[in-house]
């Protein structure tokens, strides 16, 4: 049952992950690409680490629980820099004076 | 002079690759690594040094010389870093900015105009001007512990998982690159200076080389810790695993001061002013 769930929770990731590749590569501009890379990695690992801790810790025996412990802190630490290294990069890309795109922008120069 | 160098490493280099059709297949049966070199890791390492990880063995213990070298690579990358990059004449930069911190307004001072001390209301900051950044502030400040711990855990750790003296003195070498990005470069130094990284470089490669040059002294070959047994009050084996622990130290310490040291000179070309 637990491995069942495991693997749903993988798939799900995996699905996230997917999305953000795929979003990385559609989105049009510099600032929008930025928005799956943070967001839909985050939520990925979200899902595929709580998978894996969930089958890590399939014989509630005390190391494998350590174990699994320790891959939450994982996705608690992803949490944290993750969002925070999305920012400084687009911080950065403001500060560099790119512009944001916009839909009539790209009808005037197409 | 410069045809005469070429000439002598086309034929080094020539004769190096002639030779290499001598050097049994890779991963060949017969081959002397594969008939006696790996087998006797393999089984021996767990009694000889009590280290479940058999490459911290080999590295740290049976090809310690070898380690001791490459620790002292990094060492004269450090020096070589410094020679070519620093510059020690103190250039005076032509605008300097500060920060007035309760209003946050920014002072742009000419060259000859009176500077304000570095207090707690004036700030200085970098040249292309840097705006506030809580977040990355607030989240290094929070992070920077637990990556410090984790390169201690890697360090420590070398014996049972992947790990030891390389990765984790990267890491911890990376977690003040991480304060010095976050921050500015001055903090940095003025938490962790130049001279503080230098030392600590030559420190760790002393620690190792004198780890082996105590064995010498108590009787044994060059890096055999088998002999600090009584020094450390365990028996041979656990000698041996102690020992490579001290070098892993050593090596830890000294790649972490040349990151620092490295990234200081590169980030401020050699200035260590301004930078990144």
């Amino acid at each position: 049952m637990m491995d069942v769930i495991a693997v749903i929770l993988l798939f799900c990731g995996l699905f996230f992950f997917t999305g953000g590749a795929v979003g990385i590569i559609r989105f049009p501009d510099f600032y929008s690409r930025l928005h799956p890379a943070g967001k839909l990695d985050t939520a990925g690992l979200l899902m595929a680490m709580a998978g894996m801790a969930l089958h890590t810790i399939h014989d509630l025996s005390m190391s494998s629980l350590f174990t699994g412990f320790k891959i939450l802190l994982i996705v608690v630490f992803v949490f944290i820099t993750s969002p925070t290294a999305t920012h400084a990069i687009i911080d950065a890309g403001v500060r560099a004076g790119l512009r944001p795109w916009t839909k009539k922008e790209k009808e005037e120069h197409p | 002079m410069r045809i005469l160098g070429l000439v002598i490493v086309i034929l080094c280099g020539s004769i190096l690759i002639y030779h290499t059709s001598d050097f049994p297949d890779w991963g060949h049966p017969a081959s002397p690594a594969s008939t006696h070199v790996s087998p006797y890791y393999i089984e021996k390492a767990l009694d000889d040094t009590a280290v479940p990880n058999i490459v911290t063995a080999v590295l740290a213990d049976y090809r310690g010389y070898d380690t001791m070298f490459e620790t002292t690579v990094i060492f004269c990358a450090g020096i070589a870093c410094f020679f070519l990059l620093r510059i020690t004449r103190r250039m005076e930069p032509s605008v300097t900015l500060y920060r007035h911190l309760p209003t946050g307004i920014t002072l742009r001072i000419e060259k000859g105009g009176k500077e304000p001390d570095d207090s707690n209301i004036f700030k200085r900051i970098d040249t292309q001007w840097v705006p506030y950044d809580l977040i990355i502030n607030t989240t290094c400040r929070m992070v920077i512990p637990f990556i410090q711990l984790f390169a201690l855990y890697v360090i420590s750790h070398g014996h049972h998982s992947p790990g030891g003296g390389f990765q984790g003195g990267v890491i911890l070498g990376a977690s003040v690159i991480l304060f010095a990005i976050s921050t500015d470069l001055r903090t940095a130094i003025s938490r962790m200076s130049e001279r503080l990284g230098a030392f600590l470089s030559a420190t760790g490669v002393f620690i190792y080389a004198g780890a082996g040059a105590l064995c010498l002294v108590l009787g044994a070959n060059f890096l055999d810790y088998s002999a600090l047994a009584p020094v450390l009050n365990v028996n041979s084996v656990m000698a041996r695993s102690h020992g490579i622990l001290i070098v892993e130290i050593g090596v830890g310490l000294a790649v972490m001061a040349v990151m620092i040291w490295i990234y200081y000179n590169l980030s401020s070309a050699g200035r260590h002013d301004e930078g990144l």
